[in-house]
């Protein structure tokens, strides 16, 4: 305790420091955030709005005020900083608390809910989201991504270790959030297959549910609760929270059920924003049908309607954009026209169909598994000079000039599908002869033995001999995930790796390993499985090639036996930094389309 | 009316598909039918006996029909050729080039379109028509031939088909009622929802509402089929897994097996039919 008071008299011996970027963690909440106060002069407040209480093992409870953003904003810094300097306050001065009560009191309020919902599925409401919410980070606005109920088998780990779709994750970062977390997401559905869906709620797995059950059961249940109090938390904390909605907010046969989109939208009091991709047609038809089978009050809700994906001249659009502004009396504030841009895609549904991406010289086979989950790992390789076939014959495997075998929610049962399409003996013959990479299920599949003998993760219990390429023996014993985020190194020197794992079953493994881990308290941990003569490599590690220490070593091992050698081995670049600066692609065609005085109504700013 | 009218909610909502089948339906019922789209939008061409280049789509549903495609059946094809350029094709031989500079005789083209049905009806004892894209593209309604231009040129009663798949279908379905002109209204006489998975009776009191808003009346239910058939838009990319039969025979036996399974489904493609006879 002294010692912290020593350093909150030193913050306040140095001034308003605004953002120190030389700072390691910098930065620990949001892009420019003021790190004057890194150790907090009102703590403990026990304002909850701003914090909570949580367990400890010394003192019962202990007041945690980690999620308090209103201590890393500018005005609230200059403010107080400017009080305790006016009145000469040290820090533990009783007259803190004051100071404290005071600027709260008039500086701080809850933040603004907006909801973009859509016409359809692949509307393109998450990357509306997306774009709208750099478009206000651009203005020096502080915002949250929100969908209360995603579906989805792309999930992904916060830093606490809580397990959220991944597409909200990419809506933080195009908010300049460093700390997403589940209540950006809280209720996530991942398809088993069949009929049933595994419920991850705020983060952890919560239960499995078929169709029936889930809106009969759980969301009358605790559903309503979940979505109300992670709401609440993000308006608490961010100048706006933009939330998003799940299909078509018209659903009108399960209409009472539905709480993602204008039931979520009436707890978080939220004005909407319909977007409809007019790339199909029929778009001036799915807006007006959307607007008027919802019930008057809800449809007051709807400020503002976004025609999205429009390719070619957006001139062409106005007339009909004027028409039906007039049949229903709603706005439409933005044409937006179609924008290549190359950001992971929420459902594997986006390639349905799609079988190759990319026409660079390196042919890489991503086996299409039929429970393919995660396949975001694979983005980065679109970066290079590549073509992704996405693999669903053994032709395409013996064509390839590298393999990679994917995640996916259920590794037995797509393996027997790896056998039965004749794809698992293609991978034998190819070994050694191309870079091989299985990633999670794909790595499970590498190895000698699948054992699921209480029919755990295969719809039969059994033991199945893999594909052998690695001698590890892959097994599940209990309905248990591990869900944890890793740091590590190549054990052969080449630099850092991050990423996550996500997984039911567990590896015993025979081989070299692949990584050290380097998280924090797990010093001595390895990870993944290496035979370099063969040109094999298998890890749990999704994100392995984000960084490009291992992916310029995975692609380095690929020569082209195309007629054309690759033009570069590799870029360099993070793809963190890739996927920012699509990011900003993305919010420069919606300012490009959108009528910004209508929009930033709705926002309720004044510029 | 001896003719029908399948409209869409949206490209690719299954216009062409049910088009064929319900030709096949009613040409395996011994009657004599014709296919017909008055304007088509495709680069997907083929070539009549005749000489004429027509839409694939009509081509196909003609062989549905038991028939040897002809000029007729698409009297107007539309092939974009990039940078703004679109090559008018009608009655099958080249018209002109619609630029910038070249705008299309509107009217006088579709009164060559209206031609073509006029000569197919006197012919057969039904013609099966097709629209294009939705009909309720409010930029577009004014110049519009195959949708609201037939309905308006010759009162074609029309069905629409909505594609359920990426839902808001029940939006799809009244928006588009909702945007066509007041005084066709009266020729939607009902909808098909297309492409469902899972349990119909989900579906049951959104259908109801739809059904008492618009006056339409739902024909059925068609189950998510992962059909092989030829897409109009990317036939080379399909057909390959039509098998290594002869391709109208393969597509024929598709049709065959999807007019089965639609109405085990509870398609009510009989009722369709009763609308050619009001």
């Amino acid at each position: 305790m002294k010692n912290i008071k020593k350093k909150v008299e030193d913050e306040i011996a140095g001034g308003n420091i605004h953002c120190n970027s030389s700072c390691a963690y910098n930065p620990c909440h949001f892009k420019g955030q003021n790190c004057t106060f890194c150790y907090c002069p009102f703590y403990p407040c026990h304002d909850e709005r701003l914090g909570y209480e949580v367990p400890s093992e010394k003192l019962g409870s202990v007041w945690s005020c980690e999620d308090c953003l209103l201590i890393h904003r500018d005005f609230f810094v200059e403010d107080v900083m400017g009080t305790i300097e006016k009145e000469g306050l040290k820090a533990g001065d009783p007259r803190m608390r004051e100071v404290f009560e005071d600027a709260v009191g008039r500086l701080w309020r809850p933040g603004k809910a907006v909801m973009v919902v859509g016409a359809t599925s692949d509307a393109g409401k998450s990357m509306t989201v997306a774009a709208l919410g750099r478009i206000m980070l651009r203005r020096g606005y502080l915002c949250a991504p929100f969908k209360s109920q995603n579906m989805s088998l792309n999930s992904r780990v916060t830093s606490k270790g809580h397990e959220i779709a991944m597409v909200q994750m990419l809506q933080a970062q195009a908010m300049g959030l460093t700390i997403p977390d589940f209540h950006m997401n809280p209720i996530l559905l991942k398809p088993k297959g069949n009929t049933m869906s595994q419920v991850v709620v705020e983060g952890k797995p919560f239960g499995d549910y078929d169709v029936p059950g889930y809106y009969n059961d759980f969301v009358p249940g605790p559903g309503r609760d979940i979505v109300r109090r992670n709401i609440e938390f993000l308006k608490n904390r961010f100048d706006y929270v933009i939330m998003e909605g799940a299909g078509s907010p018209a659903e009108i046969n399960i209409y009472d059920r539905d709480i993602a989109n204008m039931r979520a939208a009436e707890i978080a009091d939220a004005d909407c924003i319909l977007v409809v991709n007019v790339e199909w047609g029929g778009a001036f038809a799915y807006a007006i049908g959307t607007v008027e089978l919802l019930p008057t009050e809800d449809r007051a809700r709807i400020k503002g309607i976004i025609l999205n994906n429009v390719r070619g001249d957006p001139e062409k659009m106005r007339s009909g954009a004027e028409e039906l502004e007039r049949r229903c009396g709603i706005p439409v504030i933005g044409i937006v026209p179609h924008v290549d841009v190359q950001l992971p895609q929420e459902d594997s549904e986006a390639f349905r169909g799609v079988k190759t991406r990319g026409n660079g010289s390196l042919r890489i086979a991503v086996v299409k598994l039929p429970r393919i989950a995660n396949f975001t790992d694979i983005d980065p390789l679109y970066t290079e000079d590549t073509t992704v076939v996405f693999a669903d014959c053994p032709e395409d495997i013996l064509s390839a000039d590298a393999i990679v075998i994917p995640g996916t929610k259920n590794t037995v049962d797509d393996y027997m599908w790896l056998v039965s399409t004749g794809i698992a003996d293609a991978i034998k013959m190819m070994r050694g002869k191309v870079p091989i990479l299985g990633i999670c299920g794909g790595y499970q599949m590498m190895g000698a033995e699948l054992v699921d003998l209480k029919g755990i993760e295969g719809r039969e219990p059994g033991t199945y001999a893999g594909l052998g390429l690695f001698d590890n023996l892959s097994y599940w014993e209990k309905y248990d995930k591990r869900v944890v985020r890793d740091k590590a190194e190549l054990v052969d020197g080449g630099g850092a790796v991050e990423g996550y794992e996500i997984h039911m079953g567990m590896s015993v493994v025979k081989e070299k390993p692949l990584f050290n881990i380097t998280s924090f308290g797990r010093k001595g941990e390895v990870e993944g499985s290496v035979r370099e003569d063969e040109m094999l490599y298998g890890t749990y590690i999704h994100g392995v090639l984000d960084k490009p220490a291992f992916r310029k070593k995975f692609i380095s091992l690929i020569r082209s036996r195309g007629e054309r050698p690759a033009e570069k081995v590799c870029e360099t670049e993070d793809y963190n930094a890739f996927v920012d600066r699509n990011l900003d692609l993305l919010a420069d065609a919606f300012e490009s389309g959108l009528d910004m005085k209508r929009f930033l109504e709705i926002m309720g700013v004044r510029e | 009316m001896r003719s029908i009218l399948f409209l869409g909610t949206s490209s690719g909502a299954g216009k062409t598909t049910l088009d064929a089948v319900f030709c096949r339906y009613l040409a395996r019922r011994g009657m004599r039918v014709a296919p017909f789209k008055a304007s088509n939008l495709s680069l997907n061409s083929y070539v009549t006996l005749g000489g004429e280049e027509i839409g694939m789509g009509q081509a196909f549903q003609a062989w549905a029909s038991g028939l040897e495609p002809t000029g007729d059946m698409n009297p107007v094809l539309l092939k974009p050729s990039g940078s703004g350029r679109m090559q008018v094709i009608l009655r099958g031989k080249p018209y002109m080039d619609i630029s910038r500079d070249s705008v299309m005789d509107r009217d006088a083209v579709m009164e060559k379109a209206c031609e073509s049905y006029d000569r197919l009806m006197s012919e057969y004892d039904a013609v099966v028509c097709e629209g294009s894209g939705s009909p309720a593209e409010l930029n577009l309604m004014k110049t519009d031939m195959a949708n609201v231009g037939m309905m308006k040129a010759r009162g074609v009663t029309s069905v629409l088909v909505a594609d359920i798949e990426r839902g808001g279908v029940f939006a799809a379905i009244y928006g588009t009622w909702l945007l066509i002109p007041d005084e066709l209204k009266p020729l939607m006489k009902g909808f098909v929802i297309n492409r469902f998975r899972g349990d119909v009776s989900i579906l049951g009191s959104g259908i109801e509402r739809v059904e008492k808003l618009t006056g339409m009346r739902c024909y059925g239910i068609v189950p998510y089929e992962t059909l092989k058939f030829p897409e109009e838009d990317s036939m080379s990319e399909i057909g390959g897994s039509l098998g290594d039969g002869d391709i109208h025979e393969e597509f024929v036996r598709n049709l065959d097996r999807l007019i089965d399974s639609a109405e085990a489904a509870g398609v009510d493609l009989e009722g369709l039919a009763r609308l050619l006879e009001e």
